[in-house]
């Protein structure tokens, strides 16, 4: 092997990146080409913008327009696949960005190809309809795909620890015959009222401006909060479980993929670039509801993983001494 | 919080539970409101029965120290923490003396509980 056991993961990330980037990019060159093909029948000047009355105020060539589309999304594309390529060591990293990779592709060309198909035979793009139900359709049929490419990629494999768990990292006293588990729920205040806000501030502009169609803003917004804010965290002999109150998304660390289990002072800013489900710079799993104390947890593979809760030196001290039953087969 | 029973131990595994959930309100741990995770999960996490689970659960009810409530599970309603810094220093006199005298922890809980009833 020439792979050293800190970079098993490059050659999925790589993998993973280069398929997801070309359906991006086939995703937006086929819209492009869609788009070109209507030349003839659309103005001279495409409306490209829309103001709040739903009155088109901006225009451009159609040209220009797929030019800016194709520009934003190689932007995005570009992006996306760095993440991946160097701080996609966990499977969920790289479904994050395959799946936001397409998804994006696909919203921005549907929304080319829906407001352009809306001005063929127009002679003038300042009488173009805006339709806010197609704009719906545009952001979540591409999500459809995107989901696709997330499941796409191969789970992580198993690599059980060979080193026993170090003599300084925690451990709970328990003898042979106990069994423990340790639960936590971990919430994030600050994210709860940021995502609460949005949810009622997008009602009520709704409801004050008569824009029934985005009413769908905030009945996306309440699962995806209570996804992103709320985890159930559990250690017990199958190691750490985290989980979304919603049931999904989450994630697992075996026990026998433990090296090992710390207590670490977490930073959402300046670590992670923010709360919620996040890739940390040297590409850790981050669930960081809130700044403070937090569980990590370094995983075979170079992988680690921080979650945000109370109590965490317990539950530490409980993987560490999961993670050291497991190495020690008929127990 | 670490939810532990020893299955070497007399005290039925139902008990154990309620000791734990008990201390665990005591000391600060478990906070009025806070929820209890499902019996389920919590059976199946310590390789128990959920009928056992559920049965140290109506205990802590009884006792009102937790609320069950249809779709929300086990929420904690207990009593505010109590003060326990003067028993864990007892404690720690106690434990010094029993290991002094080479006593297992079954013979201490024994001499322990004795005491309590008298």
């Amino acid at each position: 092997m020439t792979h050293t056991l800190a970079d098993v993961w490059k050659p999925r990330a790589r993998r993973v990146t280069a398929w997801s980037a070309l359906a991006g990019l086939a995703i937006l060159l086929a819209g492009l080409a869609i788009a070109l093909s209507w030349r003839a029948e659309l103005p001279d000047q495409v409306a490209s913008h829309w103001g709040p009355g739903g009155a088109p105020d901006e225009f451009m060539p159609v040209e220009a327009f797929a030019g800016v589309m194709l520009g934003t999304g190689a932007l995005c594309i570009a992006v996306l696949g760095a993440i991946g390529l160097l701080l996609g060591r966990s499977a969920s990293t790289l479904r994050l960005a395959a799946g936001l990779t397409v998804w994006i592709s696909g919203m921005l060309s549907a929304m080319t190809l829906i407001s352009l198909s809306a001005q063929r035979g127009l002679a003038d793009a300042a009488q173009t309809p805006f339709s806010g139900s197609d704009l719906v359709l545009a952001m979540l049929v591409p999500a459809v795909p995107g989901v696709v490419a997330a499941l796409l990629v191969p789970r992580d494999r198993a690599v059980p620890a060979e080193a026993a768990v170090p003599a300084d990292a925690l451990r709970l006293g328990l003898s042979q015959d106990e069994r423990a588990v340790w639960f936590a729920r971990a919430t994030g205040g600050s994210g709860l009222v940021v995502g609460g806000g949005a949810i009622a501030l997008t009602t009520v502009i709704a409801v004050v401006t008569g824009t029934w169609a985005l009413l769908a803003v905030p009945a996306l917004l309440l699962p995806a909060t209570v996804a992103t804010f709320v985890f159930v965290v559990r250690v017990d002999t199958e190691g750490l479980t985290v989980r979304s109150a919603l049931g999904w998304p989450g994630t697992h660390v075996p026990a026998d993929e433990v090296v090992r289990a710390d207590v670490v002072d977490v930073h959402p800013l300046r670590q992670f670039g923010g709360w919620g489900w996040r890739v940390g710079l040297a590409g850790q799993v981050g669930v960081v509801l809130r700044g403070g104390q937090g569980l990590r947890v370094e995983q075979t593979g170079g992988r680690s993983l921080v979650v945000t809760v109370d109590d965490a030196r317990d539950a530490a001290a409980l993987l560490n001494t999961m993670a050291e039953r497991a190495r020690t087969p008929g127990r | 919080m670490i939810f532990r029973i020893d299955t070497a131990s007399d005290e039925p595994l139902f008990e154990q539970l309620v000791s734990r959930v008990r201390l665990g309100i005591a000391r600060g741990e478990l906070r009025a409101g806070e929820r209890l995770p499902p019996a389920r999960e919590l059976g199946t996490a310590l390789d128990m029965n959920v009928h056992t689970v559920l049965h140290a659960y109506q205990v802590l009810r009884d006792e009102g120290l937790i609320e069950l409530r249809r779709g929300r599970g086990a929420v904690v309603t207990g009593p505010a923490k109590a003060d326990l810094s003067a028993v864990e220093r007892a404690l720690e006199t106690l434990v010094q003396a029993a290991r002094e005298a080479r006593l297992s922890p079954e013979a201490t809980t024994t001499l322990l509980k004795e005491a309590m009833k008298r």
